[in-house]
């Protein structure tokens, strides 16, 4: 095998010497350190968009809790305007109500007066007219009409 | 029917001599200078304009430089990026050579599969990682060699086989590589040798042929990956000391 002749192994051994040595400081560290600093620049600018997104995405949360908490709040606000407006409402109505009905009251108590005003008249002219009635009577049964004041007396305690 | 083994001769192209000693410059040697050119065609393309957005040619090469760095940040952890050219240039070379040598033609020749450049390669490693861990660790990287809670009266036997193992190291690392490119073109070889001499009935052998050469490409990108994975791993020995 030629593999085994050592006189081949000198010539082989310095050009392999000298390849590897063109190829490692001639090439290989000529060319993958510009390799290696793009990659860097590359996983740096992909982490800062990446920081850049997340930071933007947190405010993003935040403009809508903001919002939402805004909302809320307006809501909130909203249904106290109404429910305050429903309650100055029912007061209101309360009141004008109140209102009426002591109106209502007052003329109902007016109307009851005039009409006892009105029977007491209408009894005392019934007495009157009662008691010249008896007087009359009696006068046609006795001759003798009696005095207005008995005749008088004598029908109201007939009445009562 | 052609030698399988004539594939592997040495053949000078043009003979040099330096201080007495023969550094002639061979197909192997040619081999390699194909495998460099075209290596660092395929990095400095790659790398021309490096963009943020990378065109085919940087993303292929961000890819390897990727698959390198995750390797050692794996086996070795963050110290390990210091690393990543060396193990670069390891994988990538010994990758060109593997995948340039199977090209089917008279005289493509495979760098690989001659011990003394995988044992080169290897050695490489070997001092590498002796350097690290000295520059690193001083005399206490010979407790390498000593595992932990390891019963004493054990000790000399396991340090022993400990020592033998690491000094092992780049032979095992060396043999795989040129055994593994060996064994695949030699096994092409006899295959293509059947297909000429069977005649009509050489389809079958010509069919194993495509399907070898697949599985060689598999072997050569596989065994790149394996020398690569073995370095990182004795790396990481001389890095953290286990």
């Amino acid at each position: 095998m030629p593999q085994f002749d050592p006189s081949n192994f000198l010539p082989q051994m310095f050009w392999l010497a000298i390849a590897f040595a063109i190829l490692y400081f001639g090439v290989v560290r000529l060319t993958l350190p510009k390799i290696g600093k793009v990659v860097d620049e590359r996983a740096s600018m992909i982490a800062a968009d990446l920081s850049a997104a997340e930071v933007a995405h947190t405010a993003a949360a935040n403009t809508g809790h903001a919002y939402d908490a805004v909302l809320a709040k307006s809501r909130e606000a909203a249904t106290s305007v109404v429910s305050d407006a429903k309650a100055v409402t029912v007061r209101e109505n309360e009141a004008k109500l109140a209102k009426l009905d002591a109106e209502l009251n007052a003329r109902l108590a007016s109307a009851e007066a005039r009409i006892s005003d009105a029977r007491a008249k209408a009894l005392g002219e019934i007495e009157t007219a009662a008691s010249e009635a008896a007087a009359d009577v009696v006068e046609r049964l006795t001759g003798v009409r009696p005095g207005e004041l008995e005749a008088r007396a004598a029908v109201a305690a007939s009445l009562s | 029917m052609a030698n399988p083994m004539e594939q592997f001769e040495i053949k000078t192209l043009s003979p040099i001599e330096l201080g007495g000693y023969d550094v002639s410059f061979t197909n192997s040697s040619l081999w390699m200078m194909i495998a460099l050119v075209t290596v660092a065609g395929f990095l400095f393309i790659g790398t021309a304009a490096p963009k943020l957005v990378p065109g085919r040619w940087q993303a292929s090469v961000e890819y390897l430089e990727e698959f390198i760095r995750n390797m050692l940040a794996e086996n070795v952890g963050p110290e390990g990026r210091r690393y990543v050219p060396l193990v670069f240039a390891l994988f990538i070379f010994v990758l060109g050579c593997n995948l340039l040598g199977l090209l089917p033609f008279v005289g493509a020749f495979t760098p690989t599969s001659h011990i003394a450049v995988t044992f080169g390669l290897a050695a490489l490693v070997f001092l590498v990682v002796l350097g690290v861990g000295f520059a690193r660790h001083g005399l206490h990287f010979f407790s390498l060699f000593i595992p932990k809670d390891c019963p004493i009266v054990l000790l000399p036997l396991v340090t022993a086989i400990e020592f033998v193992s690491f000094l092992s190291r780049p032979f095992t690392l060396a043999i795989r590589l040129f055994a593994n490119m060996t064994a695949g073109h030699v096994l092409l070889k006899v295959f293509g040798g059947f297909v000429v001499s069977l005649g009509v009935f050489g389809l079958l052998p010509l069919g194993v042929n495509v399907a070898l050469t697949a599985l060689e490409v598999m072997i050569a990108v596989v065994q790149a990956y394996v020398f690569a994975l073995l370095t990182s791993i004795y790396l990481n020995d001389a890095v953290n000391l286990h």
